[in-house]
């Protein structure tokens, strides 16, 4: 419709934040040079660039659930059966490959965890995964596949909230069960171990390059129209499915990307520690990452970076003290106290008080939150009785 | 041919028929107000209409179209916007991201993969907000706004999305007498370029817009036509009044 605009007031434009803001890069720079100044790089197989590369893959597994929950509004309890399937078909490859070279204690070139259970060649559907590009394409894109089956039997269906998290609970537990059922293509519940791994210099900057790809991409996803979309449908998705949005179709492609990337995680992780066990799979871990997401910051990028290193740091350093017996109980007591007290998480906190602070001096923001609570009383007035202010003779 | 036909609609939830074998037409470029006493089924009306809930029996036709059954956002493709009686909107999106992503346009997801705001579409955000005078707080957070500018926002927003027809259930809710009068300016420019379908109870507004009335009662359409006509009606007044009001 035509609409006659009045007298234009300031220039038409609305603020927006750039794609890579400075402090990321300033922060970035920061960790890189830790890690090259670190005396401890010069080896190449040094614990605390260990850690790191550890951390990376869990800050970009605790990425993929804030799309989800943070931007979207999902809260899935079973994202690690993307990150543990991802690992998995890693960690087979790799295992088969390592075995070709060096035999087993009984002179066999087959996972040890399948001598134990009677076979005595590799199965003839494992043998692809003898090749790394096709293990790699199995491990990004069997996981993507699943959760893009998961969200057309459930959000089509108008599945979500605590019913979506509890299926996504389920998920987990099956696979766990699965994997500990058919030991002798899994390994069981010991695992799959002893397949050498690729922790040192040159892999530490792949995961170092995903992350930073991984960021980017998910700043670039949520800051664009699609993003504002999601967010839509996290605040209200009744009024979006009436602005004639099809939920359901955002969803899966958000809870498609989110797998990618957990997948993805995963899959260096397994690649960069040399065991992965069916705890990788398990809903510890998606918890865990959630628990990351909100100490750190729903709905910022930044946020379930710093969670997951706070949180991985701060348990490594106690880990030889008397109080990891207790780790689990602080964990929970943590998450309480950041619902209950920092609902926006670290980053979204600092963020707020920021944006306030710019917005003006404390008093003129107290100055505003009267003037609106002000506002909210008239508008509920009734009609015809005196406004607060109103002198009423 | 009218815009939107409704035949023999019918609706029952466990037994209790809360629409029954409804007839109900609006023509093109029509300001129709939809009356009727609490529990007469105007907001069920616009639900079955905007396909939040699926009627037990009878047809919708808009545009040509049998949309009966058809899903919310498909309803929305067709043309038809909807107002909530509550304020419904995306409450920590800013003012200009809520119209933004109103806007008329592609709803697919991979239409939208990296797609910015134009030039023109940014155009059209600040004209809307300007129209509905809150191109000063363009961004700030929806659930900073007081309820009139929320109630406000939400008609820009289904502005934006430039539909067919709008159905508006109950619009000034909970206003001022002074947000009363702003609301019904803005609703009588929205009428001109627009088909508008309004659930109204604040006579005195009614009597500012309206020049055709649809009175319902218990499901079903008791009476429809001129204000004065309405107004006058035997019947309406005893529904209204109470059965004292006929002698």
């Amino acid at each position: 419709m035509a609409v006659t605009s009045s007298a234009r007031s300031g220039p038409r434009q609305v603020r927006r934040s750039r794609l890579v803001p400075l402090w990321a890069m300033v922060l970035g720079a920061l960790v890189l040079a830790l890690i090259g100044t670190s005396p401890e790089y010069a080896g190449t197989d040094s614990y605390i660039v260990g850690l790191i590369g550890k951390f990376l893959c869990f800050a970009i597994f605790a990425l993929a659930i804030d799309l989800i929950w943070g931007f979207t509004g999902i809260l899935s309890l079973g994202q690690a059966v993307y990150f543990g399937i991802g690992a998995y078909f890693v960690a087979l490859s790799m295992k088969l490959n390592y075995t070709l070279v060096n035999a087993t204690r009984y002179g066999s070139n087959i996972p040890d965890f399948m001598e134990w259970n009677g076979l005595t060649e590799v199965p003839a559907f494992m043998t692809p995964l003898l090749s790394t590009p096709v293990a790699v394409a199995c491990a990004l894109l069997i996981p993507t596949l699943l959760a893009f089956i998961f969200g057309v039997i459930t959000f089509k269906r108008h599945i979500y909230g605590v019913y979506c998290a509890v299926i996504t609970l389920a998920e987990s537990l099956i696979l766990q069960d699965f994997i500990i059922e058919y030991q002798a293509y899994t390994g069981g519940f010991n695992g799959i171990t002893d397949y050498g791994n690729l922790r040192g210099a040159p892999f530490l900057w792949v995961i170092v390059a995903v992350t930073v790809v991984c960021f980017v991409g998910a700043r670039m996803l949520t800051h664009s129209r699609i993003g504002t979309v999601l967010k839509s449908i996290r605040d209200n998705d009744v009024r979006a499915e009436f602005m004639g949005y099809n939920v359901a179709n955002y969803r899966i492609f958000v809870f498609c990307i989110s797998a990618f990337m957990s997948a993805l995680a995963g899959a260096m992780y397994a690649a960069w520690v040399g065991i992965v066990s069916f705890l990788d799979t398990g809903p510890m871990l998606s918890v865990e990452a959630v628990i990351w997401t909100a100490v750190g910051g729903r709905a910022t990028i930044i946020g379930p970076f710093i969670g997951a290193f706070l949180i991985r740091g701060l348990e490594f350093m106690l880990s030889g003290s008397w109080f990891a017996e207790y780790w689990q109980i602080f964990m929970g007591a943590l998450f309480i106290a950041v619902v209950l007290w920092i609902p926006d998480g670290i980053v979204g906190t600092i963020g707020a008080w920021v944006r306030k602070r710019q917005a003006g001096t404390r008093a003129q923001i107290r100055e505003d939150a009267d003037r609106l609570a002000h506002d909210r009383q008239r508008d509920w007035e009734p009609a015809g009785a005196a406004k607060p202010g109103e002198e009423r003779v | 041919m009218a815009l939107l036909e409704v035949k023999g609609l019918t609706t029952e939830v466990s037994g209790f028929r809360i629409l029954d074998n409804l007839d109900f037409s609006v023509d093109e470029n029509e300001l129709r107000v939809l009356l009727g006493p609490n529990g007469a089924g105007k907001t069920t009306l616009i639900s079955l209409i905007t396909g939040q809930f699926k009627p037990t029996a009878g047809t919708i036709h808009f545009n040509g179209q049998d949309i009966t059954g058809w899903a919310p956002d498909q309803i929305f493709k067709a043309g038809i916007s909807r107002k909530f009686q509550v304020p419904n909107m995306y409450e920590t999106l800013s003012v200009y991201d809520n119209v933004m992503i109103s806007l008329q346009g592609p709803r697919k997801v991979f239409q939208y993969m990296f797609s910015g705001v134009t030039a023109a579409e940014n155009e059209r955000i600040w004209e809307i907000l300007e129209f509905v005078e809150l191109a000063s707080k363009v961004n700030e957070p929806a659930d900073t706004l007081s309820h009139g500018e929320r109630q406000w926002l939400e008609l820009g927003m289904l502005v934006a999305s430039n539909p067919k027809l709008l159905l508006l259930d109950e619009p000034t809710t909970g206003m001022t007498d002074t947000g009363k009068r702003r609301t019904a300016d803005l609703i009588q420019r929205i009428a001109k370029n627009h088909t508008v379908l309004l659930i109204e109870h604040d006579m005195h507004l009614v009597r500012q817009l309206a020049k055709k009335v649809t009175v319902m009662h218990q499901g079903q359409l008791l009476a429809e036509g001129p204000l004065a006509d309405v107004v006058a009606n035997e019947l309406v007044k005893a529904v209204y009044l109470g059965k004292g009001g006929r002698r």
